[in-house]
C-alpha cells in the first residue's frame, strides 16, 4: 500500500511540474513592460559573421543583425541586450519570454507566420550549399546520393527535398545544432555539403572550402516576435518601414558589404 | 493550461520517438557491454601487485574521469576522419558505443578496484595462511564479498550511462533526445516532446535504480544476526 502511495505522488510531481511549465509560458511582455525595465532583449545569432557575430576576442557583437538591435533599442530609449540563440533556441526562447524579439536570421515563412509575428522584411537572401574544394562538386546533380548538412530547426532541408523532387535527385540529411559544427562535419567529410543562406555560407569559406556556383529560393528575413505581441511588432514594423525608406538600411548593407538577393517582397 | 492539441500532435508522430527510444536502447546495451568488459579488466588491473600494470590502469581511469564525454565524442567522430585522412571513420553508432564504454568503463573499474581494495588485506593474509591459493582465496573470500560493495555504485554507473548516450544527439545521432530536440524545433512544440523524452529515460533508468535499492538493502541483512 505504501508503496502504491509513492508511485502515485513520483505522477503527480510529474504532472504539477508539467503545469508549472505550461503556465509559465503565457505571461506576455508589453511595450510598456520594456520601457520599464529599461532593457531590450533581443535573440541574436552569434556565429554568423556580418549577421549576429561574437568576436571572441573582445566579446564585442557585431553584424547588420545586432545593429539592427541597437536601433530599434534606441528608438524605444532602452539598452539593448543581445541574447545569443540558435535556429534551435530562437522560437522557444520567444515563446517563453526571455527574448522579446529575435533579429536572429529568422526566414519567414507561412507555417512560421502561424506561431509568430513577423516585421517586414529586412534583408533577402538565397540558399546556397559550402564544399570541400577536393570534392569536385560543381552543381546541384553532383550531390545526388551525397550527405548533405543542415542546421537543426531550419528550414533547408525542406527546400532542398524540393529541389530534388522537381529534378529527381535523392540527398541524405543530416541535423546539425550550430554552424562551426557542420563546418567541422564538412572538414571532417562527415557531410559533402553543408547548406543554409548564402550570406552565411560567405562567413565560413576558407582555404579548404567553397560555394557553390547554385542558388536556390529566396528567403526573407524578418524580425520575429511573439504571436501575442501585436502592439511591439507593429512598432518595429514601423521603424524597419521607415529605415528601408530613408536608405538607412542600405547603408547598413554597404557596411557590411552584403548584397541582398532580389525578391518580389523586397521591390 | 496544458493545451491538449500539442499533446495530439506528439502521439500522432509518436513512432518517431519510439524509434528514437530504440536506438537509445541499442546504444545503451552496446556501451554497457563495452564498459563493463573494460571496467573488469582494467579494475582488476587496479588492484594487482605489477606496478607497470597497475599504472596502465590509472592513465586509463585518470584520462577518462578528468575529460568530458562531449569532447570525447567530437575527438572520436571528427577528429579520427581528420587526423587519419578519412580512413579512420567509425559511424555514429560505434562512435557512440565506443565513447560512452570507454568513459563509463574508467569509472566501473574504479568502483571495482575500491570494492576489492574495502576488504581489509587480514582476510587475504589469513587465507593464504592457511593454505589457500591466490586464486582461490580471490574466489573464495574476497570476490564474494567485495561483490556485495560493488553491486550499489555499479548500478549507479548503469543509469548514468543510459542517461549519457543521450550525448550522441550532438553528433546527429538519432536518439531519443535528438528526436525530441528536432521534432520540437521544427513543431514548435516543446512540452510535450520533452516531458516525453523524461518519461521514456525514466521508464529506462527507474526499474535499474529499484533493482540497486532492492540489492542494497538485501545487503544489509547478509551480516545481521
Amino acid at each position: 500500500m505504501k508503496r502504491k502511495w509513492k508511485k502515485i505522488g513520483i505522477l503527480l510531481a510529474l504532472c504539477l511540474t508539467c503545469f508549472a511549465i505550461a503556465t509559465k509560458v503565457q505571461a506576455a511582455t508589453t511595450v510598456a513592460d520594456i520601457k520599464k525595465r529599461g532593457v531590450l532583449n533581443v535573440g541574436v545569432k552569434q556565429d554568423v559573421p556580418n549577421f549576429g557575430y561574437k568576436n571572441p576576442e573582445t566579446g564585442k557583437f557585431s553584424g547588420i543583425e545586432t545593429d539592427l538591435a541597437k536601433m530599434i533599442a534606441d528608438e524605444m530609449g532602452v539598452t539593448v541586450n543581445y541574447v545569443p540563440v540558435t535556429a534551435q533556441t530562437r522560437g522557444p526562447l520567444l515563446d517563453n519570454g526571455q527574448v522579446d524579439m529575435d533579429i536572429a536570421t529568422f526566414t519567414i515563412t507561412d507555417e512560421r507566420k502561424k506561431l509568430f509575428n513577423f516585421t517586414t522584411p529586412y534583408y533577402t537572401d538565397a540558399s546556397g550549399f559550402l564544399v570541400n574544394k577536393s570534392s569536385k562538386l560543381t552543381d546541384v546533380e553532383d550531390l545526388n546520393g551525397k550527405t548533405i548538412g543542415v542546421a537543426q530547426g531550419s528550414i533547408t532541408e525542406n527546400l532542398i527535398k524540393e529541389i530534388g523532387k522537381e529534378k529527381h535527385l535523392s540527398f541524405h540529411f543530416v541535423e546539425l545544432g550550430s554552424y562551426p559544427e557542420l563546418i567541422i562535419s564538412l572538414l571532417a567529410h562527415r557531410i559533402d555539403a553543408f547548406s543554409v543562406d548564402q550570406s552565411i555560407l560567405s562567413g565560413y569559406v576558407s582555404q579548404k572550402t567553397e560555394i557553390m556556383d547554385y542558388s536556390f529560393k529566396t528567403a526573407d528575413y524578418g524580425v520575429a516576435i511573439k504571436k501575442s505581441n501585436t502592439e511591439l511588432s507593429d512598432d518595429v514594423n514601423k521603424l524597419i518601414l521607415k529605415w528601408k525608406k530613408d536608405g538607412t538600411l542600405q547603408k547598413l548593407y554597404d557596411k557590411y558589404h552584403l548584397k541582398p538577393s532580389t525578391s518580389e517582397s523586397n521591390k | 493550461m496544458i493545451d491538449l492539441s500539442s499533446w495530439e500532435a506528439y502521439f500522432h508522430d509518436f513512432g518517431q520517438f519510439f524509434n528514437g527510444f530504440l536506438f537509445t536502447l541499442a546504444l545503451s546495451i552496446g556501451a554497457l557491454i563495452v564498459a563493463m568488459l573494460l571496467g573488469i579488466l582494467f579494475g582488476s588491473l587496479s588492484t594487482s601487485k605489477n606496478t607497470f600494470l597497475r599504472g596502465f590502469a590509472r592513465i586509463y581511469v585518470e584520462f577518462y574521469q578528468n575529460t568530458p564525454l562531449l569532447v570525447q565524442f567530437v575527438i572520436v567522430f571528427y577528429g579520427f576522419p581528420l587526423i587519419s585522412n578519412y580512413i579512420i571513420m567509425p559511424s555514429i553508432y560505434w562512435t557512440g558505443v565506443l565513447c560512452v564504454g570507454l568513459y563509463h568503463g574508467a569509472y566501473i573499474a574504479e568502483v571495482i578496484r575500491s570494492g576489492i581494495q574495502s576488504i581489509p588485506s587480514g582476510q587475504m593474509e589469513a587465507a593464504l595462511s592457511q593454505g589457500f591459493s591466490y586464486l582461490d582465496t580471490m574466489r573464495l573470500i574476497i570476490l564474494p564479498q567485495a561483490f556485495r560493495i560493488i553491486l550499489p555504485p555499479l548500478i549507479n554507473q548503469v543509469v548514468n550511462l543510459i542517461k549519457n548516450t543521450s550525448t550522441v544527439a550532438i553528433i546527429s545521432g538519432v536518439d531519443l533526445m535528438f528526436v525530441t530536440k528536432s521534432w520540437s524545433a521544427l513543431n514548435s512544440n516543446y512540452i510535450p516532446a520533452f516531458t516525453g523524452a523524461a518519461v521514456l529515460y525514466f521508464i529506462l533508468c527507474f526499474p535499474i535504480a529499484r533493482f540497486g535499492r532492492k540489492i542494497e538493502e538485501a545487503n544489509k541483512k547478509a551480516y545481521s544476526l
